[in-house]
C-alpha cells in the first residue's frame, strides 16, 4: 500500500472511530451493567412486538394506499392528503390523538393509542417508499399481465415476488424508526406505565431511585441497539423511475376515498383534538385560546429560543459541510456512510453515548451538546439530499464544464452549485423542522437553561398543562407543515 | 494535431490496448467500431477524463498525457448533449469562451441555425436544437481538437443526415480537427477524411473511408462497414473453386477461409456462378436479392425476381480472410 493510501485509510479509520465513539462508549458501559437486562426483557419484548406490529400496520395501510394510488393513476397532488400526517412531529401527532380520543370518550393511553399514532404518522413513509417501487417494477409487469390475460392468483404470483425487495426494505426502515421512536410512547405510553426501550432508558436516566441511572440506561441502549442492528441490513431505500403511461386508471373512487379517509383519521382527527384543547376551556367549554398562556410560560420561551438557535445553527453548519464536500463526491459518500449510524440507529443510543462521553467536559449541560447531537443525527440526511443531486448527473455536468476549460472552483460556482440548489433546499427543509421539533435527543440531553420546544411540550404535559401543550403542539404543527412547500418530484406526471 | 503513442487503458476484459494514431490539422477522423470496441474510452483518454495506464498523448507539440481536462483546450459533443439545464443557449457559449463575446456568440448561434433561440434553456429546445447548442458550445470554445461521441445517434434519420453534413461542412470551414466516434458506417463515410476501425480495444485499420470499404485489411474492418457476405471456402494457391468455377482471390492464399464480398461485388455474367433468387428486398433506391449460390446464401445488388435463375461473377478480385481471425 502506498504511503498516500495508507494515510487516507488511517484518516478514515480514525474518523469512523471518532464518530462511533459515543456508541462504543455506550456498548462498553452497557456491558458493565448487563445484570439489569433480565429485568427489562419484558420491556424489550414489548418494544420488539410493538415495533413489529406497528411496522406491519404502517406497511399495510401505506402499502394499500400506494397500491390504490398506483392502480388509480392518482396525481401526486393527492399526496398532500397524506403528507401532513408525516410532516407533523410524531409526539405532536400523539398529543393530537391523546386529546381527540378523549374527546370521543376512548382510552388514549397504552398500546392501542401508540399503534394508532404510529400508523397515522408512518404509513405515509411506507407509501413514499413503495409507490416508486410499484411504478418502476410493477407497472410494466401489470401491463404484460393485462395484455396476456393473466388474472387472479396467477397475477398475484407474477406481481408479488418482484416487489419483495422493496417490501422488505420498507419494513426494515419502518421497524428501525418505530423501535427508536421516543415521542409517541412518551406521550401515550408513559402515563399508563407502558414502556418501550427508549422511554425506559429515559425513565431510568432520570429515576431518583436508580443506583446507577447512566449504567442502566446504557445497558438498555445496548439492548435497543442489538434489536435494531439486524434491520440495518434491510434498510436500503428502494428507488424507482416513472413508469410508462399505458396503465388504465382503475378503482379511482376507492383510491380517492382511501386518501380522504386517511386524511380524516390521521390528520383532521388529531388536529381537531389539538384545536379543541387549545382553543376552548376544558371545564367551561368557553372559547379561550391558550396560546398566550403558553407563551407566558418561561420554559416555552426558553425552548423556542433554544430550538430556533439550535435548528438554524445545525442546518447552517450542515449546509456548509454539504457545500464544502459536494466537489469531492467520493469523500462525501464515505463520510455520509460513516454518519449513517447516527441517522439510522435510535437517537436514544446517541444521546446516552454523548452523556457518557461528554459528562466530564464543560460541553455537558449546555446547548452545545445538543448542537453536537443534532449535527451527528441529521448530517447524513443533509448529505443524502446533496448526494441525490450529484447522482442525478450534476457532477458529470461540472466535469463537462472542466472539459471546456473551466477551473474546478469556477465550474462548481457556475454549474454545480446552481444546479444543486433544489437539493440543498430540500436538505434544509428536511433538517430545519426536524431540529425545531426534535425530542428524543433533547429529552435526554437537556439541562436547565438548554430546554428545547419539544422538552417544553413534554414538561407542560407532565405538569398537567394540557391546554398549553396543545397550543405549542399546534404551533409546531404549523411550522412543520412548511415542509409541504418543498418541491418534490412526483412519480406520475 | 493529435498523436497517440501506444496508449493503453485496461478495464479487465474491456479497454484500449496499444493504440497509436495521428491526426493532421483540420482533419476529421471517424473512429468506427461495434459497441464495446473501446471507441468512447479512446475519446475519454484524449479528453483527459481517463488517465492511460501506459502510452503518451500529444496535442500539437505538447504532451498532455497527465494534464487535467481543463488544460487541454478541447471541446466535446456528447451523445446526450450534456447541456447545463440552468443556462440559456447563449449562456452556454459565453461560459466556455475564453473572452466572453456576446456578438460572436450570437453569430455562432446563427451559423448553427439557432438565431432567435438564444434565450431558450435546454428543456425549451427540441432534440436537434439541443444538439446544435452542444455543437455551438464546442465551437465557441475554439478548441484545438473537437471530440464527438456518437452525436447524432438520438436523432431521427432525416435530421441525422442533415445535421451531420452541416456539421462536417462547418468544421471544415473553421478548420477544426475532430475525432468523431460512431458505429454508423454511413456517418463515417459522410463526414470523415479518414476512418480508424477499432476492435477489441485495438485499431485494426486506418485509411480513407472508401479505401477501408473497398480494401478492408481485416475481417472486423470489413464487418465495420456492413453490407458484407461471408462464405466458408477452401483456398489453394490464391484460387477458390466453387461448383466447377475457379476465382482468383486476395488475402489468404491457402487453407480454409471466409470469402468476403459486398452486395455490389457480384454482377450478372454468362460465365458466372449459378444462383437462384430466393427473395427480393427493395430498399433505399436499390434492389437487393437474397440468392442461393450453391455454396451458401448471400445478398447481392441485382435486378431479378424471386425464383429466377441467374449467373454471378465477381466485379474484381474478392478477398478471403482467415476463418478464425
Amino acid at each position: 500500500m502506498s504511503p498516500h493510501r495508507l494515510t487516507t485509510a488511517t484518516f478514515w479509520l480514525l474518523l469512523s472511530l471518532g464518530v462511533a465513539l459515543p456508541l462504543l462508549v455506550l456498548a462498553w458501559r452497557g456491558l458493565g451493567d448487563v445484570a439489569i437486562l433480565p429485568r427489562v426483557l419484558d420491556v424489550a419484548g414489548v418494544s420488539l412486538l410493538l415495533a413489529l406490529l406497528g411496522s406491519s400496520l404502517c406497511l399495510g395501510v401505506g402499502g394499500g394506499l400506494a397500491w390504490l394510488a398506483f392502480r388509480a393513476r392518482l396525481h401526486p397532488g393527492w399526496d398532500a392528503l397524506l403528507l401532513p400526517a408525516y410532516l407533523v412531529p410524531p409526539f405532536v401527532g400523539a398529543l393530537g390523538f391523546l386529546y381527540a380520543l378523549q374527546l370521543v370518550g376512548l382510552q388514549p393511553y397504552g398500546v392501542g393509542g401508540i399503534l394508532l399514532a404510529w400508523t397515522a404518522h408512518y404509513a405515509p413513509v411506507a407509501y413514499l417508499l413503495l409507490r416508486p417501487a410499484l411504478e418502476s417494477k410493477l407497472a410494466p409487469l401489470l401491463v404484460a399481465c393485462e395484455v396476456h390475460g393473466v388474472t387472479g392468483w396467477r397475477r398475484v404470483r407474477a406481481l408479488l415476488p418482484p416487489l419483495f425487495p422493496a417490501l422488505i426494505a420498507a419494513f426494515g426502515a419502518l421497524y428501525l424508526t418505530l423501535l427508536g421512536n421516543f415521542g409517541v410512547p412518551a406521550v401515550l405510553g408513559l402515563p399508563a406505565q407502558v414502556y418501550t426501550l427508549p422511554t425506559l432508558a429515559y425513565a431510568r436516566l432520570f429515576s431518583p431511585a436508580s443506583p446507577d441511572p447512566l449504567g442502566e440506561a446504557a445497558a438498555i441502549g445496548l439492548l435497543l441497539g442489538l434489536l435494531a442492528v439486524p434491520a440495518l441490513l434491510l434498510s436500503s431505500q428502494p428507488s424507482g423511475e416513472p413508469s410508462p403511461r399505458l396503465l388504465r386508471p382503475r378503482l379511482v373512487w376507492v383510491a380517492r376515498m382511501g386518501f380522504g379517509l386517511f386524511a380524516l383519521v390521521a390528520v383532521l382527527f388529531p388536529l381537531v383534538g389539538l384545536l379543541r384543547r387549545a382553543l376552548f376551556n376544558t371545564f367551561t367549554g368557553a372559547f379561550q385560546p391558550a396560546f398566550w398562556a403558553a407563551w407566558e410560560l418561561p420554559l416555552v420561551r426558553q425552548g423556542l429560543a433554544n430550538s430556533l438557535l439550535l435548528a438554524l445553527l445545525a442546518t447552517g453548519l450542515l449546509l456548509l459541510l454539504g457545500l464544502l464536500m459536494a466537489p469531492q463526491r467520493g469523500a462525501m459518500k464515505r463520510l455520509r456512510q460513516v454518519l449513517d449510524m447516527h441517522y439510522l440507529l435510535p437517537g436514544t443510543l446517541l444521546a446516552i453515548g454523548l452523556i457518557l462521553l461528554l459528562a466530564p467536559t464543560p460541553l455537558y449541560a449546555t446547548p452545545w451538546i445538543l448542537l453536537l447531537a443534532y449535527l451527528l443525527n441529521f448530517a447524513a440526511l443533509m448529505l443524502r439530499s446533496i448526494e441525490a443531486g450529484l447522482e442525478a448527473g450534476i457532477e458529470r455536468l461540472v466535469e463537462v464544464g472542466r472539459l471546456f476549460g473551466l477551473r474546478q472552483g469556477w465550474a462548481w460556482w457556475k454549474i454545480g452549485f446552481p444546479l444543486l440548489r433544489p437539493y440543498l433546499a430540500a436538505g434544509v427543509f428536511l433538517v430545519l423542522p426536524l431540529c425545531l421539533a426534535e425530542l428524543t435527543l433533547s429529552a435526554m440531553l437537556y439541562a436547565p437553561g438548554s430546554e428545547t420546544l419539544g422538552v417544553a411540550v413534554l414538561s407542560a404535559l407532565n405538569g398537567g398543562l394540557f391546554r398549553e401543550a396543545a397550543a405549542i403542539g399546534l404551533m409546531l404543527m404549523a411550522l412543520s407543515l412548511l415542509l409541504l412547500l418543498v418541491p418534490r418530484r412526483g412519480v406520475v406526471g | 494535431m493529435l498523436r497517440l503513442e501506444e496508449v493503453s487503458k485496461n478495464f479487465g476484459k474491456a479497454g484500449v490496448f496499444g493504440v497509436s494514431l495521428e491526426l493532421a490539422p483540420g482533419e476529421i477522423m471517424a473512429v468506427l467500431g461495434a459497441s464495446g470496441s473501446g471507441k468512447t474510452t479512446l475519446l475519454n483518454l484524449v479528453a483527459g477524463l481517463l488517465k492511460p495506464d501506459t502510452g503518451r498523448i500529444f496535442l500539437g507539440p505538447d504532451e498532455v498525457t497527465h494534464q487535467p481536462p481543463e488544460q487541454r483546450g478541447l471541446a466535446y459533443v456528447f451523445q446526450d448533449h450534456a447541456l447545463w439545464p440552468h443556462l440559456s443557449a447563449l449562456e452556454h457559449l459565453l461560459l466556455v469562451m475564453k473572452k466572453p463575446d456576446r456578438e460572436a456568440a450570437h453569430q455562432l448561434l446563427g451559423r448553427v441555425g439557432l438565431a432567435g433561440l438564444e434565450a431558450r434553456k435546454p428543456h425549451q429546445l427540441s432534440g436537434g436544437q439541443k444538439q446544435r447548442v452542444a455543437l455551438a458550445r464546442a465551437l465557441a470554445a475554439k478548441p484545438r481538437l473537437l471530440l464527438l461521441d456518437e452525436p447524432y445517434s438520438a436523432l431521427d434519420p432525416v435530421l441525422r443526415e442533415e445535421l451531420r453534413l452541416e456539421v462536417a461542412a462547418l468544421l471544415r470551414a473553421e478548420h477544426v480537427s475532430a475525432l468523431h466516434v460512431t458505429h454508423d458506417p454511413d456517418e463515417a463515410l459522410a463526414v470523415a477524411d479518414r476512418v480508424a476501425v477499432m476492435e477489441g480495444g485495438r485499431i485494426v485499420q486506418v485509411d480513407t473511408p472508401t479505401q477501408v470499404y473497398a480494401q478492408p485489411q481485416t475481417l472486423s474492418a470489413a464487418r465495420a462497414f456492413g453490407r458484407l457476405n461471408l462464405l466458408p471456402v477452401q483456398v489453394q494457391n490464391g484460387w477458390v473453386r466453387l461448383n466447377g468455377l475457379a476465382w482468383e482471390v486476395e488475402g489468404l492464399q491457402s487453407g480454409p477461409g471466409l470469402l468476403a464480398f459486398r452486395y455490389e461485388d457480384l454482377r450478372p455474367g454468362p460465365e458466372g456462378l449459378e444462383a437462384r433468387v430466393l427473395a427480393v428486398y427493395g430498399g433505399r433506391g436499390e434492389r437487393l436479392c437474397r440468392v442461393n449460390l450453391g455454396i451458401g446464401e448471400a445478398v447481392v445488388k441485382l435486378q431479378a425476381e424471386p425464383g429466377e435463375e441467374v449467373r454471378l461473377s465477381p466485379a474484381g478480385r474478392l478477398r478471403v480472410f482467415e476463418a478464425n481471425c
